[in-house]
């Protein structure tokens, strides 16, 4: 038997190798980042800047824990855990935050559908198409300040900066899945004595609605971007915000879990999309 | 009482109309009977700087119900066109098409349809596929809602059992979606998917090009019989001779007049091909471009030398007492 270079493109790891292979970097990265903060403690050992394991730990530990500054404080000794987790600094900004990505991601569902009418029903391709063309090109955080004296600073400014910001590549996007349905799949569902509207939500919105799915998933960090950028200007919760007064206080002990959490949070949400998407189309899969 | 109308002249209207309304119901009962109607139609297509490209000219054709009608030509003359504008998805430049005895305006239930390519619903099991139409057309959008709704499931269900048996399939195929399908299994259930719907026309655009030769075969096999059971009436494109002379009643050939024309096909042969013997029918002075096509149906006879042109009504003048019924050696694949 031949043994290929791991430069060889017919070259494939086994299963073992290849899990041990995408563990490598993420073990990289924790390497410098202890290095780095064991140096920078040496010569500081009150150092924040790259926090030790111990700083760490009590930054999560008050971030699950305890609430924020601006809220009352619950004694530790008179509380749960549950309810400490409850009134926490991590949940409240994690649920205003949620709040707002959750009510956006519902109102894109009306733009997905326009655009399913835009690629299917000419007129409306031609009444909207090129608006959207258009729109997609604004770029969505020039229109903050505007947004801002319109909806204020309240969350409804964040919500309608997600859904410019995310709605036209969307529509654009769906658009061109629904034109890429086979002619021959309209006409035979006409022939089937289908009318317009069971042809737009019977055969094209149902074949093209694990693409939207995937379309969403790729969305996903956008839509997170553009609440960021809004909560961190203007707002008084929220992960952003949190993570924008950690900042002024350089708290990274506070901002490095709030980021994982982040991340965490988007890949879950990723994740179960994929999986529902998965389920509920067993066909896409092939 | 109309003004200015005297008696004589309301009875003489009164007769005229009845004329009139006799005349239409006539005309309706020869249109039903004559299942699809096309008349002078002619199809071009706008190019740049005004100019236009002719793909169909002054077509016109009569087919009757129960004819299995086989157009046939060469890539580009415009066979799958006349199928579309058959099933509505396309409108002649001049002329028109009635289908079922009225006009074809839009694509509609009238017709069953069966593409090359695409012919399933992906996201729909076989059994999905086969009850989506009759459940559709007595079920709109919200109709699930109402109780009469499983009912008719329950008997459309049975019927698509039926339909999968009749077209050769398992009964356990009935959960599998199109992609574990071969091709000739998912052409099989695109024929039923048409049949549910009980259509008394049937288009297939070159349904089985894609196929293999022995389920090609099959298939041809499967489609005649289902067609000499409930003769439906079928236009069936293809550009495959010896499955045109296998499964039709008829055969229509288009062809350019000359490759280097600006404008479009014309009927080049029409021919009635009978069990027992055929008659031939040619449409003007039109020059046989697809003489090599049509060679198989004299048993090998060439009737012209390849490249030389003749008239066609000369070149069939001429050979008609030597035609002889179809007889298609077994390799081809064809009708015995």
């Amino acid at each position: 038997m031949t043994n290929l270079s791991p430069f060889d493109i017919q070259a494939r790891p086994n299963r073992l190798l290849a899990q041990a292979l995408s563990c490598v970097l993420f073990v990289v990265c924790i390497g410098l980042y202890m290095h780095t903060s064991v140096e920078r403690h040496k010569e500081n050992a009150e150092d924040r800047v790259v926090p030790s394991g111990h700083q760490l730990v009590a930054g999560i530990r008050s971030a699950v824990l305890e609430p924020a500054e601006e809220d009352d404080y619950i004694p530790a000794e008179s509380a749960s855990t549950w309810e400490r987790l409850r009134h926490s600094m991590i949940w409240k900004d994690t649920a205003s935050s949620g709040g707002r990505f959750f009510i956006s991601l519902a109102l894109l569902i009306p733009f997905v559908v326009l655009a399913v009418h835009i690629g299917l029903f000419p007129w409306f391709g031609a009444g909207f198409l090129r608006f959207f063309l258009f729109f997609d090109k604004i770029v969505a955080l020039s229109l903050l300040p505007i947004l801002f004296i319109a909806f204020g600073i309240d969350q409804w400014s964040k919500i309608a900066l997600i859904v410019i910001g995310v709605a036209p590549t969307m529509i654009l996007d769906v658009t061109q899945m629904v034109k890429a349905v086979p002619q021959e799949q309209i006409v035979k569902a006409f022939t089937l004595d289908a009318n317009n509207f069971d042809v737009a939500y019977r055969v094209v919105f149902r074949q093209v609605l694990p693409q939207v799915i995937n379309s969403l998933r790729l969305n996903l960090k956008p839509m997170m971007l553009f609440l960021f950028a809004g909560e961190m200007i203007a707002a008084s919760d929220g992960l952003a915000y949190r993570i924008a007064i950690m900042r002024r206080h350089m708290g990274m002990d506070v901002i490095l879990p709030y980021v994982l959490w982040v991340a965490l949070l988007l890949f879950l949400i990723d994740f179960s999309l994929r999986v529902i998407n998965r389920r509920l189309h067993p066909w896409f899969q092939a | 009482m109309v003004s200015g109308m005297s008696t004589p002249e309301m009875t003489a209207g009164l007769h005229l109309i009845g004329e009139q309304a006799t005349r239409a119901a006539a005309k309706a009962k020869v249109q039903a009977a004559k299942s699809i109607s096309i008349e002078d139609v002619s199809v071009s297509y706008a190019l740049e700087r005004s100019a236009r490209r002719c793909v169909l000219e002054n077509i016109s054709l009569e087919i009757e119900e129960g004819e299995f009608v086989v157009l046939l030509g060469e890539t580009g003359c415009g066979k799958s066109t006349l199928l579309r504008m058959l099933l509505g998805q396309e409108r002649p430049t001049a002329g028109q098409i009635s289908v079922a005895g009225s006009r074809v305006e839009r694509v509609d239930a009238r017709s069953g349809y069966v593409p090359q390519r695409y012919s399933l619903f992906p996201d729909r099991s076989v059994l999905d596929n086969l009850m989506m139409g009759p459940l559709t057309s007595k079920f709109h959008i919200l109709g699930r809602l109402r109780p009469s709704y499983w009912e008719a499931r329950r008997a459309v269900k049975a019927e698509a059992f039926r339909q999968i048996t009749h077209m050769g399939l398992q009964a356990s195929d009935a959960g599998k979606y199109p992609y574990q399908l071969s091709g000739g299994m998912q052409q099989r259930v695109a024929i039923a998917q048409a049949l549910m719907m009980k259509n008394r026309v049937l288009l297939m655009d070159e349904a089985f090009s894609a196929l293999d030769p022995s389920t090609r075969s099959s298939l041809q096999r499967l489609l005649r019989s289902v067609w000499s059971e409930t003769r439906p009436t079928v236009v069936f494109v293809t550009h495959n001779t010896a499955e045109a002379l296998f499964l039709g009643t008829r055969l229509i050939v288009l062809a350019r007049e000359s490759k280097d024309d600006a404008c479009g096909s014309r009927v080049t042969l029409d021919m009635k091909l009978a069990e027992g013997g055929m008659t031939l029918r040619t449409h003007g002075q039109e020059f046989l471009d697809l003489v090599e096509h049509v060679e198989a149906v004299s048993c090998g006879q060439r009737l012209t030398a390849p490249g030389e042109r003749r008239t066609a009504s000369d070149a069939w003048g001429e050979e008609l007492g030597r035609v002889e019924p179809v007889r298609v050696s077994p390799e081809d694949g064809v009708r015995q």
